[in-house]
Parts: C-alpha cells; structure tokens; sequence
C-alpha cells in the first residue's frame, strides 16, 4: 500500500472537486515560476505544507515523508549548478562562483516548493479523480481509460511484486550481487507473466459480465463551489502579496 | 533519471512537452485502435503497463551502496516496440508524479521525452540492430537495455545543460558537469540493468511463447523474431 494513496483517499478534502485543489496548486505554481525564487519560494513551500497539513489534516509525518527523496536530489544536484568549469586555460578549472551559488539556490529552492505543491496535490486527491479531471481537459480518452484500469492493476502487480520478493528473499535470493541480479531478473520476468495472466483472467471475469470497453461506476461527483475557487484564488494573492512586501 | 518538479524554467519544460506530444499522440492512437479492434487486449496492455510502474519501483543492488531503481526503458521497447512504450512509458511517469513524487507534472514533458521516447527507440534500433549483424540474442538484449539506459541518462545530461549552461563554459561545459556526476551511479545501473534485463528476457522466452503470441497484435515488438 502506497501512503500518498492512503492519505489521498481519507484526507479531510477528499470530496472537494479536484478541480477546485488543481486551481489552487497551478496558481502557486504559477506564482512560483513568475516572481524571483528567493521571495517566493518559501511563502509557496508554506502554503503548500498548510493546506496539507492544516487543511486537509494529512499528517506532517506523511508530507515529509513525499518531500524527503526529492530534498535528497535537490540536494545531489546542487553541485553541478554552483560549480562552473572552465575549459580555456591549462586543463579543466572547477570554480564556485557568486552567480553559481545564486543560481543553484534559486533552482533548488523553486524546486522544493514545486514539489511542495505536487505533494499537496497528491495527498489530498486520488488519482482516478486527477484522471477524471485530465479527461475533461482534454487527455485523449483511450489514454484515460488505459491509466483507469492501469491504476487498478498496478496495486494489485505490487501486491504481488512483494510477496514473490519476500519470498526470494526467504531463500537466500538476495545473497549476493550475482543471485541478486538473477533473482530480481526472475523477479522481473515472472511478474510480467503474472500480470498478464491477471488481466487475462480479469478481461474473461468482466466479459462473463457483458463488458464492453467501458467500465461505468457510480461516483460521488463533488459540487465545484465558485465560493472554494475564490478562495484558493484568494489564498494564491495573498502567497504573491507576501512574497511581493518582503525586502 | 527523473527531472523534478518546478526544476526546468517554464519555457523548456513546455518546449519539452511539445516536443513529446507527437510521439506519445501517435502510440495513443495506435493504441486506441487496437483497443477498439481487439477488445481483449485492453487489460493486457493495462496489465503490461501496471507491470511497469511496479518495476520501475523496485530496489535494484547498486555498486556504490545506495540503492536504485531500473528504468525498464529495454524490456519495454523490446516487447512492446517503441510508439507503444511511449504510451505506455507516459502513464507510467505519469503515476510516478501522482503516486510517489517521483518527476513532476511540469517537467513530464522532459521526463518522457528521455525515459518513454530517446531510451527506447535507442535500445530498439540497438535489438535490431544486433540481430542484423547476428549476435547471439543475449547480447543483443543486453546491449539493447543498457545503451537505452545510458542514451536516456545522456538525454536528461543533455536537457539539464540547455536550461542551465555553465556561465564560463557555457552548454558543452554545463553537458560535462551533469555527465560527470550521474556517470559515478548511471554507469554502473546501467550494466546491472542490461544484465537484469537478460534473465528478464530468457525468462520470458522460455515460458511464455503464448502470451508474446497474444501481444503479437504490437507490431513492432522486436522479441517475435528472436521467440520463435
């Protein structure tokens, strides 16, 4: 079980219309690319972490949790911004410059709050409601219905993914560097089949059931309310208007 | 090698999404016609692209001790042919942004570009190739899944240059930089995945002549020829 999934299905704003959370995250996101990262950044990262956190009541613990690998590589990849090479003279020259340095932190920084406001999105919406909305913009539709029944598929190849991986393991599969690539490229082989024997069999289930291309379910469609629009609109002027008086 | 969230400038991140759009169009309808000519295959093709994403998110040993995950860049293009991955590939970082914070939304345009399109047309022109000059069917698969690693690994080298060149070397500089680093873990992966994709590959081969018959209706798989 994936614990962004978790939190996206039982979070406070779970029957908010995506579209009302997507607005909120492309305006921070547009106000995270258009005014200078240094100012902006921070007050995008926090609004982000608020309305997580606060609003949607997902733990802290589960939005660090999403932040901590991509920190990782922002951090990795801080070096390669602020160091400039130079090929001219005698040999390669590395040189850390004011301009590098400046530059890496403002990458990094819009970064981080970027990915603050995909984490956001991620803990407060599952995806099939992400896909309903990609539809309505536009997504052309035999994409849409593949990463529906994709979605589906993909928790139940996991499922089994760690089972046969418990199960390689419990026989010394992992011992070594050379079992460990044998064992992960059986791995790789055997879930493969598996999982095509799974939809198989699940394409025979649902033909029994008279399926014909298109899998109609009943959802709870949530309201848009122009009031929740206005307010995420509101709270991405009052994210610019802060990063704007700061000195 | 994903590119993260709000990492490109805005202008790249869309040239990028612009110029994956064609390819990723011309597999979705490519897929779409297949869906609607062989209803059976709908799940199929969604169990083959579930089978991605779990693979893509498993541990794989890494030299240097960290540990990494395959791209599956190799396997995809040798199975499925690379229109198809491209599809494919799309939904799969596409999850990795949704599910796992792993790429981003505005950067996927750049991520399937390097992931879902260069990697795998270099490692089918690779499989082809190698089959031509009739090496033995391993190192074709090898070669295949660990160039398709290294081009896109070079091609996210190469969109990371062009957002940010080096201020005193400019692009060719700023291209060395990102190579350099990535090649200390990318190298390395690479041939790990080349030879995971291998067992992957024999595997299949062997057990499975059925349902690569029943994925047949890809044209453009290359493993058919060297199944039989």
């Amino acid at each position: 079980m994936l614990a962004t999934d978790r939190h996206a299905w039982t979070n406070r704003w779970r029957f908010i219309h995506p579209g009302e959370k997507a607005l909120f995250v492309a305006g921070l996101l547009a106000a995270d690319f258009a005014l200078p990262a240094l100012a902006v950044a921070p007050q995008v990262f926090w609004a982000a972490y608020l309305a997580t956190v606060t609003g949607a009541r997902v733990p802290g613990r589960a939005f660090w949790g999403v932040m901590a690998v991509p920190m990782l590589f922002l951090l990795a990849g801080i070096p390669a911004l602020a160091l400039s090479l130079n090929l001219d003279g005698a040999g390669p020259l590395l040189s850390l410059s004011p301009e590098g340095l400046a530059l890496a932190a403002a990458v990094s920084l819009r970064s981080l709050a970027a990915v603050a406001c995909l984490a956001f999105l991620i803990l407060t919406t599952p995806v099939p409601d992400l896909l309903a909305l990609a539809r309505r913009l536009g997504l052309p539709p035999a994409l849409v219905e593949l990463a529906y029944l994709m979605h589906r598929l993909v928790f139940v190849v996991l499922e089994r993914a760690s089972a046969a991986r418990q199960a390689q393991e419990a026989r010394l599969g992992y011992r070594t560097f050379g079992t460990s690539i044998r064992s992960l490229g059986l791995l790789g082989g055997g879930l493969f089949l598996r999982s095509l024997d799974r939809g198989r069999r699940l394409d025979l289930g649902l033909a029994a059931r008279g399926y014909h291309g298109e899998l109609r379910v009943l959802g709870r469609e949530p309201e848009l309310s122009v009031k929740r629009l206005a307010l995420a609109v509101l709270a991405v002027l009052v994210v610019v208007a802060l990063a704007l008086v700061q000195p | 090698m994903h590119i993260m969230e709000g990492y490109l400038p805005p202008l790249h991140a869309l040239a990028w999404t612009v110029a994956s759009a064609p390819f990723v169009l011309v597999g979705a309808r490519k897929v779409a016609k297949v869906m609607e000519e062989h209803r059976e295959t709908r799940l199929l093709l969604a169990a083959s692209g579930a089978f991605a994403f779990v693979l893509s998110a498993l541990k794989i040993p890494s030299i240097t001790g960290s540990c990494s995950h395959p791209t599956g860049v190799g396997l995809g293009a040798i199975v499925f042919g690379p229109p198809v991955t491209a599809v494919l590939g799309s939904i799969v970082l596409l999850f990795q942004a949704l599910l796992l914070a792993h790429g981003g939304l505005t950067t996927l345009g750049a991520n399937v570009f390097s992931m879902a399109i260069a990697g795998p047309w270099v490692s089918f022109a690779i499989f082809r190739g190698a089959a031509a000059l009739g090496l033995p069917q391993a190192a074709g698969v090898f070669l295949a899944a660990m160039l398709g690693d290294l081009a896109t690994y070079c091609v996210t080298a190469c969109q990371l240059a062009l957002a940010f060149p080096d201020p005193a070397s400019g692009f060719g500089g700023a291209l060395s930089k990102f190579l350099a680093i990535y090649a200390v873990t990318q190298v390395p992966l690479a041939i790990i995945e080349g030879l995971i994709t291998v067992v992957a590959v024999n595997i299949l081969v062997q057990h499975s002549r059925d349902e690569l018959c029943a994925l047949s209706f890809l044209k453009g798989g290359a493993l058919k020829g060297g199944a039989r």
